[in-house]
């Protein structure tokens, strides 16, 4: 168990950790972005229903998910957008993460952690077409030497039905 | 009613802009075209059990699908008779009743009203239950597992208004013995863009493939002689022009990164197996590349050992929202499912890099098209007009990729219902 002192210190941890990756991902520096996940990442971001409570089943198998990638598709859509093809994104959003309620959700001895945050995603497109994405993230990080990588993303978007998806969370 | 047919040139192959802009053309094509067609609801493996139910869209109206005792599907408004608020705001479940949230009237799954609060200290027993039921969409129909509705009681069947598109439908279909099946989930998007900007360009536009996924290409995910044609023209590569408005793209291409070895293995014994099904002209088609449109706005697109299946449900003249599936053969083991199932995400799907430049594409449309002044310029589907041919192996009036002969088909379609008889 981790005393008071300890759980703190590791949330502070994270919150730079995780203010550093939204601020890649606004600057659009993702090949840095990239660089945060191991290469054994999953990326995984489920559709959402409206079910009875307690009927929506998150984990049954082959669920369709607005992500399922690993770091080789990952890495693609980053270099996809590189192209100076990739319509959707040319020219490029203006793109602003918002990260809160970071919490440290989990430890599995004193490299693994299971951390929660909530995100906010604004999108302006082109001349003014203007969308917010949210919802949280559940992340595995491990310590790999003296660097944290995320070694599995779980997204939870809180939205039904959903606009063009141009965005990472 | 006011005739549109004059916004399409049948001599000149053109279309005016109005006709994807005009507000008083988006409400008429609501009765018209959204009225009389038959319109894709959900397919049969998303219901398999009596008192299974979905709700879905048909145009704007929300309807309810319920599969009855007697294994029947019924289709009705999803809309309670007293002041008309939305029955069941569920996605999909299993239930023998539904109860409106407002004030508590209560029906079966066969539309019939089975409750109302205070029946006899407020109605003093004098509502006649039996003309309260649900409204009920008149013609419900299905073919190899689609389920379709139909509000105009007079149609066709389904199995006519199909027509020769069932030809091809059987390809993905039919091609085995248990058939497709739909995974759990649904992908629910809005796009700016008129709805048949989507549906005209499954039915047989392979021209913007070049252009609109050039980034594919500059990824080398493309195919690996860096064109979405084929190399059998005529033959085995070629779209299809088909009565009613439905269009159909055929092609095979090697990706450059090649395929999984289990879902080519798997890809391989699916088309064996269609061989014991399908005649031999088809055959020969099973494994490639499919896209299609059953006019109006059911759209089929298989690549890659997946199938995306879709509704794109108007909501205005400047925009949509769709509703897309996965399917995949019922016999496909998990592992399969699972890369397919991936693939598919990644491809197509609303963050899909395929398909994220489509939406791109049909809200940019509208926005131009809006201007008063440039709504006076027709748009061009010349393209391939008068040099389409039919085959005595394939149905429709075929031409290899590119042409725009299958896409004007829905104009002449669509001109044919927006007359004014």
């Amino acid at each position: 168990m981790m005393n008071a002192a300890d759980r703190t210190r590791l949330r502070h941890e994270f919150e730079d950790l995780l203010y550093h990756e939204a601020w890649l991902l606004d600057n659009d520096q993702l090949e840095e972005w990239l660089e945060l996940f191991s290469d054994t990442i999953r990326y995984w971001a489920p559709v959402r229903g409206n079910m009875e409570p307690g009927r929506e089943d998150l984990s049954q198998p082959h669920l369709l998910a607005h992500f399922d990638d690993d770091k080789t598709s990952l890495t693609l859509r980053v270099k996809r957008l590189r192209t100076g093809a990739a319509h959707a994104e040319e020219p490029r959003s203006r793109i602003r993460h918002f990260v809160s309620n970071v919490q440290i959700l989990e430890t599995d001895g004193p490299d693994r952690v299971k951390v929660g945050s909530n995100f906010q995603v604004f999108r302006s497109r082109w001349e003014g077409t203007e969308h917010v994405f949210v919802g949280c993230r559940e992340d595995w990080w491990r310590r790999i030497d003296t660097t944290w990588k995320n070694e599995e993303r779980f997204i939870l978007l809180d939205h039904n039905v959903l606009e063009n998806m141009t965005v990472f969370f | 009613m006011t005739d549109w047919s004059h916004l399409i040139d049948l001599e000149k192959c053109t279309v005016s802009p109005r006709v994807f802009v005009d507000e008083e053309v988006y409400r008429d094509e609501q009765e018209r075209i959204f009225g009389r067609c038959w319109l894709y609801l959900a397919h049969e493996s998303q219901l398999p059990n009596p008192g299974d139910f979905v709700t879905c869209y048909m145009g704007e109206e929300s309807v309810l699908a319920c599969r009855t005792a007697s294994g029947k599907i019924r289709v009705f408004l999803n809309s309670c008779r007293h002041r008309g608020a939305r029955m069941c705001r569920l996605d999909a479940g299993n239930a023998k009743a539904f109860t409106c949230p407002y004030h508590g009237w209560t029906y079966d799954n066969q539309g019939r009203l089975i409750g109302v609060p205070q029946f006899k200290e407020a109605y003093y027993e004098e509502l006649n239950r039996e003309d309260w039921g649900l409204i009920e969409v008149p013609r419900v129909e299905s073919f190899r597992g689609l389920i379709f509705a139909c509000f105009d009681e007079n149609a066709q069947s389904l199995d006519a208004y199909l027509g020769d598109m069932k030809w091809y439908l059987d390809l993905i279909f039919n091609k085995t013995e248990g058939g497709m099946v739909a995974l759990p989930g649904l992908h629910r998007w809005n796009l700016g863009g008129n709805w048949k900007l989507a549906a005209e360009q499954f039915n047989g536009d392979n021209y913007h493939t070049g252009a609109a996924h050039e980034s594919m290409l500059k990824i080398g995910l493309g195919p690996a002689n860096g064109q979405f044609l084929g190399d059998q023209p005529w033959v085995r590569d070629f779209e299809a022009k088909l009565d009613n408005g439905h269009g159909w793209i055929n092609f095979k291409i090697d990706m450059a990164g090649g395929v999984p070895a289990p879902l080519a293995q798997h890809m391989e014994r699916m088309q064996a197996a269609a061989r014991q099904r399908l005649t031999p002209a088809q055959s020969e088609l099973v494994g490639c590349v499919h896209v299609g449109n059953v006019f109006p706005n059911f759209s089929i697109l298989t690549f890659l050992g997946f199938l995306t299946i879709r509704v794109w449900h108007p909501r205005g003249p400047h925009n949509m929202e769709v509703y897309s599936w996965s399917m995949i053969e019922q016999e496909a083991p998990p592992e399969v499912v699972e890369i397919a199932r991936k693939m598919q995400i990644l491809t197509f799907s609303p963050s899909g890099i395929f398909e994220q430049d489509d939406g791109e594409m049909w809200g940019n449309s509208v926005k131009a098209l809006r201007g008063m002044h440039r709504r006076n310029f027709p748009l061009n589907y010349q393209m391939g007009a008068g040099h389409g041919r039919t085959d005595p192996d394939k149905p429709g009036l075929i031409h290899p990729p590119s042409t725009e002969i299958g896409i004007f088909g829905v104009y002449e379609r669509w001109q044919a219902l927006m007359g004014g008889a």
